[in-house]
């Protein structure tokens, strides 16, 4: 192996090293990453990431890049992502991710906040973006981009290509071979690798901090307990790499852990590409198990007949046999051979067609996922493991092989202490926590009380030493008789409904009932409503609809049946508009932003708590592009009966 | 953009080309050139006659008067397979692709002008067929790529929505490899947010592949955007040729496209 001397046993204790190790350990023989590109799979080598990284890693020194120098990276998840990172930090630096759908603005925000000197992007779109405020970014030393479509004629001097990037970084290394190894060398374990920016569904995002040694201890062995480590398991990256999790799982997971990270060729293909690569390890936010659900319902009811009748025979069985799981008995003879039955007859096909085949490890996290999608996915013989960690705290709990039951993020990690405080907080102590906000010593300190991070989460431990997250501190609601509630607790139940995209359930102290903003799912309700023959023109008109109202109600007296009287909603009005990340109504993360939520629709808020069943209202709606238009329209405020 | 271009780059020229449909004077006495690399729009009022050029130039119609030279060689007498063959491609107002088949098939479909072996070479799956099929997908793919169709590649064109179906329609275009390409309306239809997708795609087919267009299009602001030079035409007479901003000016222009005032 030509340029990798791997001086008398290095200490594995960065990013860099670690590739350096895989390379050595795998080189040609194992594919480390893979991406779907022209119609086809194109392979990497671990021995091709390593000369990729390296180029491109002595193309930004060649260009000014120096030790603890910041680079932001926007993209899609590809593999230049993944060298623009490693590639920044083998030379000492500090990657930050940028969500692709931000704003000019945003990225002004991060790249200014974080002291970047360097931004690397996808496409013109990005690169575009970046233009357009260059002039106020002063640090800015070049403008780095992968995908040249439509950038031909671009004639700015700062704007360069990856490609050539990584040009002037092969000539460097044939003038000077020890250069690379000698950069990667001064690299220590606390040296800071990424800077995460938090959604901040509170205010502006704070830059969580993670040391090299926390990305590469915390997550070895967090894969080490799993068992994804070392095995030769595939991972489909398509959560966004600005998130924690996919630095978690993705950048730092598959490094540690010798993972093939698998690229789907566009965001909208993932369904077709998880297919293709039927994955070892995956990770879904609770949405996406939503949408899962919701694919799988459709498809059936397009389904035909013969196919309907099997599966709704089935599907009982094997609700039967997870629920047998869920509460630890035993398996009869009987229910084994009939779940293998329901297996052999719907669900292998089902799996398969949802790039389940191969599916060992399954993570969830972000909001909560509703128990019913849990049993729902445990019947098809998939263990949702509904993990607990955050971006500061890392991994706290997850829950062990066979341990898997709706509600449950499992006992905690073996290097995490929980505790719940009076109020009910969770308070973790663990060996692997971040290493504080960047530049926000009095952010850091607030979170830390008597040596516990304080998680500002609302939940509780069950008998069995089960950690049971329900809700975020601020986020419970008080009722006028000073009973508490989680709206999202309800939430997530109602987003189980096929109909239901979002919803936002609200209360208080001078409110006497809960009531809801329900956001309906325009494709699903849309079929609903070609097949029951009801004619509809745009979104605003098909949620007033007399029938989708109803339909909507019944949705919500199923989910007012596991609540608690108090808790139950009394009154709901189907939105006229989606929410939408552009009108910063949910995070990037497709969280919504409460307070700022119910404070744009206060009259409709108000309407549902007042004598009127109907209320007009207009709407100003930003376009993706900025420009701004107005709906008008009148809502129909409905009660449940 | 290509002032500059010299009578040698003629790419089309057509001249006094009449057209009538029994006492209907479709085209009375038009000519006109395409240059270079530019990008000819082609303008006028409903019924002016503008897709009645496009068919003279692929051959549906036969002009009874005038003629057409593509790169120097005459092609009035010519059938429209022949004329494809020769690299003049075009999209349609009314989308026509084979509905039932998927995107990708409608692209490798539109290569067939430039495939060489026959049939019976085509239904043997080794030899040199077959390295031509992976030739000619290739390029296929560069396409889908270029247009962003990577999620509906496999989809029956039948079950796409308008806006993409025009896109696969541009695609189908661009694989045959013109040297001249035909668009009749490719915004037609379209919002705001299709347009200006469309109107990119032309821009990058114009800067990348540096091929010639003539694009028909009722739809002055994309125009305005994208064109280099326009011809304007009303009840089948050009009354004006010109750049863009010069030619809305033009008082026969603004009189063909808001009617006669009355004093």
């Amino acid at each position: 192996m030509n340029n990798i001397n791997a001086k008398n046993q290095p200490s594995l204790d960065t990013l860099p090293k670690l590739l350096r190790d895989n390379a050595l350990r795998y080189g040609d023989k194992r594919t480390a990453l893979r991406e779907k590109d022209m119609g086809i799979w194109k392979s990497y080598s671990w021995q091709d990431y390593y000369e990729k990284v390296r180029d491109l890693c002595l193309g930004l020194v060649k260009l000014g890049f120096k030790r603890n120098d910041k680079i932001c990276i926007i993209g899609e998840n590809k593999p230049e992502w993944f060298w623009a990172e490693l590639a920044a930090q083998s030379a000492g630096g500090v990657a930050i991710g940028v969500f692709t759908d931000c704003q000019a603005q945003e990225i002004k925000y991060f790249f200014e906040h974080s002291e970047s000197s360097f931004v690397v992007c996808h496409d013109q779109e990005q690169v575009d973006k970046v233009l357009e405020i260059k002039a106020e970014l002063k640090n800015l030393k070049k403008i780095i981009y992968w995908d040249p479509k439509g950038l031909w004629g671009y004639q700015d001097p700062d704007l360069i290509s990856m490609q050539e990037a990584m040009e002037i970084g092969r000539q460097l290394n044939q003038e000077q071979p020890e250069l690379y190894q000698n950069l990667i060398e001064e690299g220590r374990g606390e040296d800071i690798a990424v800077l995460a920016y938090t959604s901040g569904t509170t205010g502006l995002p704070k830059g969580a901090m993670f040391t090299q040694e926390y990305l590469v201890e915390g997550i070895g062995e967090w894969a080490r307990f799993d068992g994804w480590s070392h095995k030769g398991y595939e991972y489909l990256s398509f959560i966004p790499p600005a998130w924690a999790t996919e630095q978690a799982l993705g950048i730092s997971g598959a490094l540690v852990a010798g993972m093939t990270v698998n690229f789907p060729e566009e965001p909208e293909t993932v369904q077709e590409n998880i297919r293709e690569i039927g994955p070892h390890v995956l990770f879904y936010g609770a949405r996406l198990w939503e949408s899962v659900n919701s694919i799988v319902q459709a498809r059936m009811i397009d389904s035909t007949r013969f196919r309907r009748w099997i599966y709704h025979r089935f599907l009982p069985v094997a609700l039967k046999i997870a629920d047998m799981k869920i509460e630890n008995r035993p398996l009869s003879l009987w229910w084994r051979f009939m779940g293998w039955a329901a297996y052999q007859a719907v669900f292998r096909a089902l799996r398969d067609r949802l790039g389940f085949s191969r599916a060992k490890i399954v993570y969830s996290a972000g909001g909560a996922v509703s128990p019913e999608i849990i049993r729902f996915f445990l019947a098809l013989g998939i263990e949702i493991k509904l993990f607990y960690g955050a971006t500061e705290m890392g991994i706290i709990s997850v829950p062990r092989e066979g341990e898997i039951r709706p509600e449950t993020s499992g006992r905690p990690m073996p290097w995490a202490e929980v505790k719940i405080a009076d109020d009910g907080e969770i308070l973790v102590k663990s060996k692997y926590l971040y290493a504080g906000y960047y530049k926000n010593p009095e952010a850091t300190a607030k979170k830390i009380k008597d040596g516990y991070y304080c998680s500002e989460d609302f939940g509780h431990i069950d008998e069995d030493g089960h950690l049971i997250v329900i809700d975020r501190m601020e986020d419970l609601k008080p009722l006028s008789d000073g009973r508490k509630f989680s709206p999202q607790y309800c939430e997530v139940r109602l987003r189980f409904s096929p109909y239901i995209k979002d919803v936002l359930v609200v209360g208080g102290e001078n409110r006497d009932y809960v009531a809801a903003l329900v956001n309906i799912d325009l494709d699903n309700v849309g079929r609903y409503a070609e097949a029951n023959h009801i004619p509809y023109t745009t979104f605003t008109d098909l949620s007033q609809k007399v029938e989708v109202i109803d339909l909507t109600n019944r949705e919500i007296r199923q989910v007012n049946r596991t609540l608690p009287e108090y808790a139950r909603i009394k009154r709901f009005v189907n939105m006229h508009k989606e929410f939408d990340a552009d009108e910063a109504e949910l995070t990037r993360t497709r969280k919504l932003r409460r307070t700022f939520v119910e404070d744009r629709y206060k009259d409709l808020i108000c309407a549902l708590y007042g004598e009127r069943d109907k209320l007009d209202v207009e709407a100003e709606v930003t376009y993706r592009d900025g420009r701004k238009g107005v709906i008008r329209t009148s809502i129909q405020v409905n009660a449940v009966e | 953009m290509n002032t500059s271009n010299s009578a040698a780059d003629k790419i089309l020229e057509v001249k006094s080309l009449n057209l009538s449909f029994g006492g209907l004077k479709a085209l009375n006495d038009v000519d006109f050139m395409v240059i270079g690399r530019e990008l000819l729009a082609i303008i006028g009022p409903n019924g002016a006659g503008k897709t009645s050029i496009l068919n003279c130039i692929n051959g549906f119609y036969r002009a009874q008067s005038g003629t057409i030279q593509f790169r120097g060689k005459s092609i009035h007498s010519l059938q429209p397979h022949s004329i494809a063959k020769l690299g003049i491609s075009r999209t349609f107002q009314n989308i026509e692709l084979y509905t039932g088949l998927n995107v990708l098939e409608n692209l490798m479909a539109a290569r067939h002008v430039h495939m060489k072996r026959g049939a019976f070479m085509g239904s043997i799956f080794f030899g040199p067929a077959r390295r031509e099929e992976i030739r000619h997908r290739e390029l296929v793919e560069d396409i889908i790529d270029f247009l962003e169709l990577e999620p509906v590649r496999k989809q029956i064109v039948g079950t796409l929505p308008y806006g993409v179906r025009k896109r696969v329609e541009l695609g189908r275009a661009l694989a045959m490899d013109p040297r001249l390409l035909l668009l009749d309306e490719p915004m037609a239809g379209m919002n705001l947010e299709e347009k200006e997708d469309m109107a990119r795609f032309i821009l990058d087919v114009a800067e990348l592949r540096k091929i010639p267009m003539i694009i028909v299009e009722h739809d002055m602001d994309v125009i305005m955007d994208i064109a280099d030079r326009a011809i304007v035409l009303d009840f089948g007479r050009k009354i004006a040729e010109g750049a863009l901003a010069e030619v809305v000016e033009n008082p026969r222009v603004v009189q063909a496209y808001l009617g006669e005032e009355d004093e």
